[in-house]
């Protein structure tokens, strides 16, 4: 003990590692009424850490390589050892990522975290969402199976529907007329550099504002301090009589993170082919297109809306229009409440996007 | 404000506009000009397309020019003998033209008393196994109905019989490699011991001599009964994973527990 107190002086001494425990930690105040949804961004933290952490073990036994990719995976799932535990912890790991985000963005919705002066706050989150969306469809065609080749076929070829740039859009994406050995390495040298450092650097982003800002009061229970007006200045939110970061909600981000990897390590160990449709397991075939060609979960609304449409352009302007108007929902919904159900029009919205999506989804799964 | 109402509407129709996947966005190859061409021709013609189908040629991706020969690519050219095209054949020449592929079906064939007979009123390869609608060669081919067109059923009952325990371990085995090749195991080794063993007891069906038969039918068993320990073992793999995935999600629950059980001491 008196070593390690010897220890900790040496250190506090030199860089002041007492002060940052105060500050960050024991003296980094919280709104007393926070709520477990506020640990979302904890859980993706630790998801994406794991991403990573799965994605470099993959990269010591996976090839890049079209001729070798397949081989490749199906060796580290069953020569390798542990090799499948690695494998599906990440495939599985990225779709509980993606419902985290997911439930973490409406959460801040439904809260009205996004207003005023978070609207940056907001506009990160939404291109890190983006980027996930973006890392997921990229890491699909690495194990270059039939599920991967086809739906990277279909997904890229969405692109030509954009006026006069689309064709070249398409050969752009997939390094070539078709997708080949180039599209293998764009989406590689994607998936495993570009949009992971993109990632880090947004989130990086995300915290900072987080920081500036200070954690938003929730508009349940009773909050610690009143609610003021947006200020015409720079003004940090703090909880003069909210609750330590550590120890106490290090701990509800504990639970939440602990629940969280329950719930994960359950899909991953009990039911991992719930994402997998049997073209994952086939080798690539550029010869033979599968009859049903689905995309992954999330995007089965966005294929719906497209196959509702017979000019696939409007499909997509329409979803472009509504990506960008969410993306600038701070910028339009300028009302102080953030109380849903002081938000009546707001929340009906809410139910009813929500509904659709989900409506769609399945519609798009059984169609 | 009903504007405001739409737009909010289809704000979860948000993902990348532009990374959509779409079925008929797909680049599907087109259809061999044989299957565009004899499909809008009368019954006569269009019928060998319909049974084909339905065919193991088909769910394997064996087509009309892999038997027939031609340019499926080119219409002008489709049956131009310079193409390779071959056309039908004649009934003593089935044979040859099935055994271009089935090499060893052929020889087992040629060898048997139905081959014996080839052009003197004996069988050929499609009086059982039938032409376009090519069916995946099963025991079943050996039935009372198709059998006694020619002769009695007695002996190809006895044979039947005697080879029904090794079909029935076949099918199983092979059910149970299907079910592993879907979850990513793999499988290809024995698949190829399968395909193997699959092909020594199909050439028993052309062998009319029982000793033979069960001789052979038990080696057979006992390779087929090597690969399902393999199996066994890749299933028990499997029940040792689901013990450990059980105490992993086990001790993430109580880890959730003991931190909200010490949160709510700060209370």
């Amino acid at each position: 003990m008196t070593l390690l107190k010897k220890i900790a002086d040496w250190i506090d001494l030199r860089i002041g590692v007492r002060e940052i425990v105060r500050k960050e930690l024991t003296g980094y105040l919280l709104p007393r009424n926070i709520n477990a949804w506020y640990s979302m961004g904890s859980i993706l933290l630790v998801a994406f850490a794991l991403q990573v952490l799965s994605g470099i073990l993959l990269l010591i036994y996976y090839v890049p390589d079209a001729d070798k990719a397949f081989n490749s995976v199906s060796q580290i799932m069953n020569e390798v050892p542990f090799g499948w535990l690695i494998r599906m912890f990440h495939a599985v790991g990225s779709n509980m990522m993606v419902l985290a985000l997911l439930l973490h963005m409406l959460s801040v919705l439904l809260m009205g975290s996004y207003k005023r002066p978070r609207e940056l706050n907001w506009l990160t989150g939404f291109i890190l969402f983006s980027l996930v969306q973006g890392i997921s469809l990229t890491g699909y065609l690495l194990p270059w199976s039939q599920l991967s080749f086809w739906a990277t076929t279909v997904a890229t070829n969405s692109a030509s529907a954009i006026p006069l740039i689309g064709p070249y859009l398409v050969e752009f994406l997939r390094g070539g007329v078709l997708v080949g050995p180039p599209t293998l390495g764009r989406f590689f040298a994607l998936h495993v550099a570009v949009i992971p450092l993109l990632i880090a650097a947004l989130i990086g982003a995300h915290l900072f504002l987080l920081k500036r800002t200070g954690v938003s009061t929730p508009p349940f229970g009773q909050p610690d301090t009143p609610t003021l007006p947006p200020a015409d200045s720079y003004h940090y939110e703090d909880h003069p009589g909210g609750i330590p970061f550590f120890p106490n909600y290090a701990l509800e981000d504990l639970r939440s993170i602990a629940l969280y990897l329950a719930c994960f390590l359950a899909v991953l160990f009990f039911d991992p082919y719930l994402f997998f449709p049997r073209d994952a397991f086939i080798p690539a075939n550029p010869f033979l297109t599968p009859a049903h060609i689905k995309p992954e979960w999330y995007f089965l609304a966005n294929y719906q809306t497209l196959k509702l449409f017979s000019n696939e352009l409007i499909g997509l302007s329409l979803q472009g229009a509504a990506m960008t108007f969410l993306a600038l929902l701070p910028f339009i919904d300028r009302g102080q409440q953030r109380h849903p159900l002081k938000r009546p029009l707001f929340l009906a919205c809410f139910i009813v996007g929500l509904l659709i999506w989900v409506g769609l989804g399945i519609w798009g799964h059984y169609s | 404000m009903a504007n405001f109402m739409r737009l909010f509407s289809l704000i979860p129709l948000i993902l990348i506009a532009l990374l959509l996947t779409r079925p008929g966005l797909a680049q599907e190859p087109a259809e061999i000009i044989c299957i565009q061409c004899h499909s809008t021709l009368p019954e006569m013609y269009s019928q060998p397309i319909r049974l084909w189908r339905g065919s193991i040629h088909a769910e394997n991706g064996i087509a009309c020019h892999d038997c027939h020969g031609g340019d499926p690519q080119d219409a002008a050219n489709a049956m131009n003998p310079q193409r390779g095209f071959l056309g039908a054949p004649q009934e003593p020449d089935i044979p040859a033209f099935c055994g271009r592929c089935h090499v060893g079906v052929m020889r087992d064939y040629l060898a048997s008393a139905h081959g014996r007979a080839l052009g003197k009123g004996g069988p050929t390869c499609v009086t059982c196994h039938g032409n376009h609608q090519v069916l995946k060669a099963t025991l079943e081919l050996i039935n009372e109905k198709s059998c006694s067109r020619c002769h009695s059923y007695e002996r190809a009952r006895t044979i039947r019989a005697a080879m029904q325990e090794t079909e029935g371990l076949l099918v199983a085995t092979e059910t149970r490699l299907n079910d592993f090749k879907k979850i990513g195991s793999n499988t290809e080794k024995l698949e190829k011991e399968l395909f193997s063993l699959r092909n020594s007891f199909h050439s028993l069906f052309h062998n009319v001599n029982l000793e033979t038969v069960n001789k052979q039918a038990a080696r057979i068993q006992l390779e087929l009964k090597k690969i399902q320990a393999v199996l066994t073992e890749w299933d028990q793999a499997g029940q040792r994973r689901k013990i450990a995935g059980a105490l992993a999600v086990s001790v993430m629950l109580l880890i959730a527990l003991l931190a909200h059980l010490v949160r709510k001491t700060f209370d």
